[in-house]
């Protein structure tokens, strides 16, 4: 059986206070692409916002209604005064709601903290996009180091190391969880992964690698599924897909699968390496991937882990996501391969209509 | 040997539907009481009264699924099952050669696509909200003065439909108070309210397409306006069971049927 540390997620904001102690800056990261490594290697600690909890209020006076809520409670949070202990911002390049938060952040909150933009590229690619993404990199950098530490280029090749044998041992708890070795319900299995989003990398490869050591009690659930979308929120979904005896057999989250492999590179240098992994990460519709790419992709993933259907999470208002999703709909049906959309605001519990909508999928594939 | 009895509650937002059948599927008799506030006690009345119908006891009774929002709350029951899964499997006894089961209750919509054996293959269903629901038929026909029973025949009085832009309740009934206020005919408003309805449902039977011959269960379906100009809007005929309320409820007791034999 899993060990029962596994399962108690550390005091988040002592572990962040600890890491200050230990001389080390912490950057508030919204989603999603990011390179983890170059702020590893100047000794930041990257804290990721995806889905603080609360309601938001304050936020309300800046945004739109239609905006999505990890736009929002991120907002939030900076509104309130919950992320005075980070040092500064980053704000990867998701989508333009992600971007205009950026400026919100930037132009007019007077936070007197520094705020940094990622700008990663979006397929299709081109024979420009190689050099495109490596200059940001660079740019990424002497932007970080001038307000920060120094980077050590030894220190960076190590974070390398360290984000691969992340990656791999999060393939091959993924392998296991697939393969039913692990006695991980849903409702552990993701917050324990989801640690990664704040957790100095090698106290979170520590965790995975006591994961993957532990003994475990094989489960044997009725039904697999594959999880799509942004991110697994609202947590009671997955209780109740625990209920239900479903297992997530593979994982196409932006917040989890799509993002974390970094594979052995045949370049020394990392910002060559880093510039590779960029280029062969999964599809996503964060990046622009053709939605037939992305829909092979999802069909590998089902026929792979044995999985009946596919649930897509996602936050409401999500252009990214959304506009693809017709069409991946429609080609899983082509492809035998049932499929449902939950779109939701975050952290808001169940409602009966949403209940109801995931227990008639189940019951669906169940047939 | 004694008789087998299986029954279906749905408890739904506004009322709860018990049926009873026997062991041949054949229907016996059916209750609809309103929900109230505590669905379990709705669901033992509901029950209490389609037995007494047919003067059965609940001893006689080898099985009983519940369904509907208020189904996890029912303790008698056997078995839970989805409003879904419960309206696909009594639209297919009901009507074999159906396809599309179109289901209008008090707070929800759904569009419900069926293969030939009456199994899910797709469907989808509103949001939280109640638009495009019995409820927002119900606080429209209260703010214009007429029974919800009539409400349906006032729409089909007028040829003509003045525009209603919102399906959110709250509002249309703004919309609608200001429609009145600038002297709009009641009946032209009425059919905008009606046409507004089905084109919600249109739009939500467009992402699961409409499939071989379409039923339309739920209260709703008691609406003769929404059925005229949902008929019109999907340009087929549209197959209302004798009492469309009751579909979940006859599902959930062919699922009893099917589970506890």
């Amino acid at each position: 059986m899993a060990d029962q540390n596994f399962k108690s997620e550390p005091n988040r904001i002592q572990y962040l206070n600890e890491q200050k102690a230990q001389g080390r800056y912490l950057l508030g990261v919204f989603p999603a692409l990011y390179p983890r490594e170059i702020l590893w290697a100047l000794n930041i600690l990257p804290v990721e916002i995806w889905d603080p909890p609360g309601t938001a209020v304050l936020a309300n006076k800046h945004l739109q209604p239609y905006i999505c809520p990890i736009v929002r409670n991120g907002l939030e949070l900076i509104l309130r005064g919950e992320t005075d202990i980070v040092d500064g911002f980053l704000f990867p390049h998701t989508c333009d709601s992600l971007q205009n938060l950026a400026s919100i952040v930037n132009d007019h909150l007077e936070l007197n903290k520094p705020v940094f933009s990622f700008y990663h590229p979006k397929m299709p690619y081109t024979a420009a996009t190689q050099k495109f993404y490596r200059a940001q990199l660079e740019i990424l950098i002497n932007q970080l180091t001038s307000i920060f530490s120094p980077i050590d280029t030894d220190r960076l090749t190590e974070c390398l190391r360290l984000s691969h044998e992340i990656g791999r041992q999060l393939n091959k708890i993924f392998k296991l969880q697939r393969t039913n070795q692990l006695s991980f319900s849903n409702s552990e299995y993701y917050p324990i992964l989801r640690q990664g989003e704040f957790l100095w990398p090698e106290d979170y490869l520590k965790l995975l690698n006591e994961i993957t050591a532990g003994e475990t009690i094989p489960s044997k659930p009725d039904t697999a599924i594959v999880l799509s979308g942004i991110l697994p929120n609202p947590v009671e979904i997955l209780s109740l897909l625990d209920k239900l005896n479903v297992k997530v057999a593979a994982d196409d989250l932006l917040n989890n699968q799509r993002r974390f492999y970094l594979p052995q590179s045949k370049f020394s240098n990392p910002l060559d390496a880093l510039t590779e992994a960029y280029l062969k990460r999964p599809p996503c519709s964060t990046i622009g991937t053709p939605i037939s790419e992305r829909l092979n992709h999802l069909i590998k993933l089902a026929i792979g882990s044995k999985a009946k259907g596919v649930v897509f999470l996602i936050p409401k208002f999500c252009e990214p996501e959304l506009f693809d999703l017709p069409q991946l709909k429609q080609g899983l049906q082509k492809a035998g391969i049932s499929s449902l959309v939950i779109e939701t605001e975050l952290n808001c519990g169940l409602t009966g209509q949403l209940t109801t909508r995931l227990e008639a999928f189940i019951e669906m594939l169940g047939n | 040997m004694a008789e087998k009895y299986y029954a279906g509650i749905d408890v739904g937002s506004h009322s709860t539907e018990a049926v009873i059948i026997d062991d041949n599927k054949q229907q016996l008799s059916f209750s609809i009481i309103d929900t109230g506030l505590d669905g379990n006690a709705a669901a033992e009345n509901a029950l209490n009264l389609a037995l007494a119908k047919i003067g059965i006891n609940r001893e006689n009774l080898n099985g009983i699924v519940a369904t509907g929002y208020g189904r996890a709350n029912v303790t008698n029951a056997g078995k839970q099952v989805t409003e879904i899964t419960c309206h696909a499997t009594g639209a297919h006894h009901i009507f074999p050669q159906a396809g599309t089961v179109i289901d209008m209750g008090g707070q929800d919509s759904k569009v419900i696509h069926i293969d030939e054996n009456g199994q899910l293959v797709d469907f989808v269903m509103n949001d939280k909200c109640a638009a495009g629901t019995g409820r927002f038929l119900e606080v429209m026909a209260k703010r214009l003065g007429s029974d919800l029973d009539q409400f349906g025949n006032l729409a089909l009085l007028s040829e003509q439909a003045v525009p209603i832009s919102n399906t959110c309740t709250v509002f249309a009934e703004s919309e609608v108070v200001s429609l009145l206020a600038k002297n709009h005919p009641r009946d032209q408003i009425i059919r905008g309210l009606h046409q507004a309805i089905v084109d919600r449902i249109w739009a939500q039977s467009q992402t699961v397409g409409i499939h071989g011959a379409v039923i339309m269960t739920g209260g709703v379906a008691l609406n003769q306006g929404v059925i005229q100009l949902l008929e019109d809007k999907l340009k087929c005929e549209l197959l209302v069971p004798p009492q469309p309320q009751i579909v979940g409820a006859l599902g959930a007791a062919l699922i009893a049927h099917r589970n506890f034999r």
